[in-house]
């Protein structure tokens, strides 16, 4: 083959595939949008939950013989600590606050660009969902036909789904909770949630408030044999000036050595890892142990002003 | 004899950023600054939600300094290929790290080159594969 046929084949074969990706990307934000505006057009998380449920005609109850291979150690996939993994790098968070919360949130990252910073879960408290859903460490999902146990390795950290048709805990009985109620159904192979009684927390670091009025609606599906997708829809009319939709994903990790574990946590193994908030609102070390005597386990509090 | 080479230099490391900040924030740290040692390794403290990589370094004078080199839990560290059989006590390395800001003899992990040449970066433990 002569050189200028071998150089119009690549020229062919970069071009096709940029035209593919080109496309592929423009399907992405037509996909986005479509679920941007489908969580616009309810007013609350409970009414779009409720509209899933009808358009999957109550959904399916699952059997074992019949239940989707969830099994793996899985991984955020992309996203860092950003709660939406399709935010910019350098840009603000994707959300649309209201004018509050956007005054907060646009000092907290200042306080963070001076070096002022703290997190809630410093003292090894749990993230609460929705935050729950950035978390980089280790995961496995669990499925069985009336409970999918949803488990991230941090704090050993699990949201427990019931898609047995039970409802939620009746509203005067309610208290708020890290991981919130959280209730389910199928249909095919995409589980639906709805998730109230939720308590106040932050989405991330240099990410915004949310209140104890939170709620969310996901839908989970694998859509291939490496990989769970998340469309998550969050409502909070205080912080929330609309739903803030974002794609979550979460990637099965290769464990052929089958040496990938989630095993228990807690802060206080090593009093080398204890950070206090400081009187200014950022975080220090406490005084750190380096003379060899071990990491002194269990032999210290958490917490606290120095 | 193990030297401090210890002078601050200005990188470009900012993806180091990365470590150390699953549990806490890393502003305690310097965020574009950091600092090479060499030693030998004292103590592995491999441990949630932090491991802490103890170092010996000794300076021109003989005067021992330990620093710590903070990374992520044993979860994610091993998938770095980070184990504490890697750094047994009395392993040569050199370590580069974002030290404290308030001259504590203590870092963020960024690097350590062990003294065969092999090394091990705890970033390498958030990576799809």
């Amino acid at each position: 083959m002569k050189l200028t046929s071998l150089v119009a084949t690549a020229v062919l074969l970069i071009g096709t595939a940029l035209l593919v990706n080109t496309v592929r990307a423009e399907d992405a934000a037509e996909a986005r949008q479509r679920m941007i505006e489908l969580g616009k057009a309810h007013k609350t998380a409970e009414s779009l939950y409720l509209a899933l449920k009808e358009r999957a005609h109550g959904g399916r109850r699952l059997a074992p013989s019949s239940m989707p291979d969830w099994s793996g150690v899985y991984t955020r996939a992309r996203g860092g600590i950003t709660f939406d993994p399709d935010q910019q790098r350098g840009a603000p968070p994707t959300a649309k606050l209201t004018p509050e919360f956007q005054r907060k949130l646009a000092e907290r990252i200042e306080m963070a660009n001076k070096g002022i910073e703290w997190d809630p879960i410093s003292t090894c408290s749990p993230p609460g969902h929705p935050r729950w859903l950035t978390e980089p460490f280790l995961r496995d999902f669990v499925v069985t036909p009336d409970q999918t146990y949803l488990i991230n390795e941090m704090v050993n950290d699990i949201r427990r789904i019931y898609t047995d048709g039970r409802g939620h805990i009746a509203e005067e009985d309610r208290l708020p909770l890290y991981n919130g109620d959280s209730i389910g159904f199928w249909d095919g192979d995409k589980l639906v949630i709805h998730t109230n009684q939720l308590q106040a927390g932050i989405y991330q670091r240099r990410n915004p408030d949310y209140t104890d009025q939170v709620e969310t609606v996901e839908i989970w599906q694998k859509v291939n044999p490496r990989l769970i997708e998340v469309d998550v829809w969050v409502y909070d009319p205080p912080a929330l000036a609309e739903p803030w939709y974002t794609k979550q994903s979460y990637a099965k990790l290769d464990d052929q050595n089958k040496t990938l574990r989630i095993r228990y946590w807690h802060c206080g193994e090593n009093q080398n890892n204890t950070v206090v908030e400081t009187d200014g609102g950022g975080t220090q070390f406490r005084d750190f142990t380096f003379d060899g005597q071990g990491s002194g386990i269990g032999d210290q509090g958490s917490g606290g002003k120095p | 004899m193990n030297t401090l080479r210890g002078s601050t230099v200005v990188a470009l490391l900012l993806a180091a950023a990365s470590s150390a900040w699953a549990h806490h924030s890393a502003t305690m740290f310097e965020q574009t600054k950091t600092i090479t040692v060499e030693g030998v390794v004292k103590e592995f403290q491999w441990t949630n939600p932090h491991s802490w990589l103890l170092v010996d370094v000794t300076d021109k004078n003989g005067k021992v300094t330990t620093w710590g080199f903070e990374a992520e839990g044993p979860s994610t560290l091993q998938r770095a290929g980070i184990r504490p059989s890697e750094f047994k006590a009395g392993t040569r390395v050199t370590m580069t790290g974002r030290p404290m800001k308030d001259g504590r003899p203590a870092a963020i992990w960024v690097l350590a080159v062990r003294g065969d040449g092999k090394k091990f970066d705890p970033r390498e433990g958030f990576q799809v594969k």
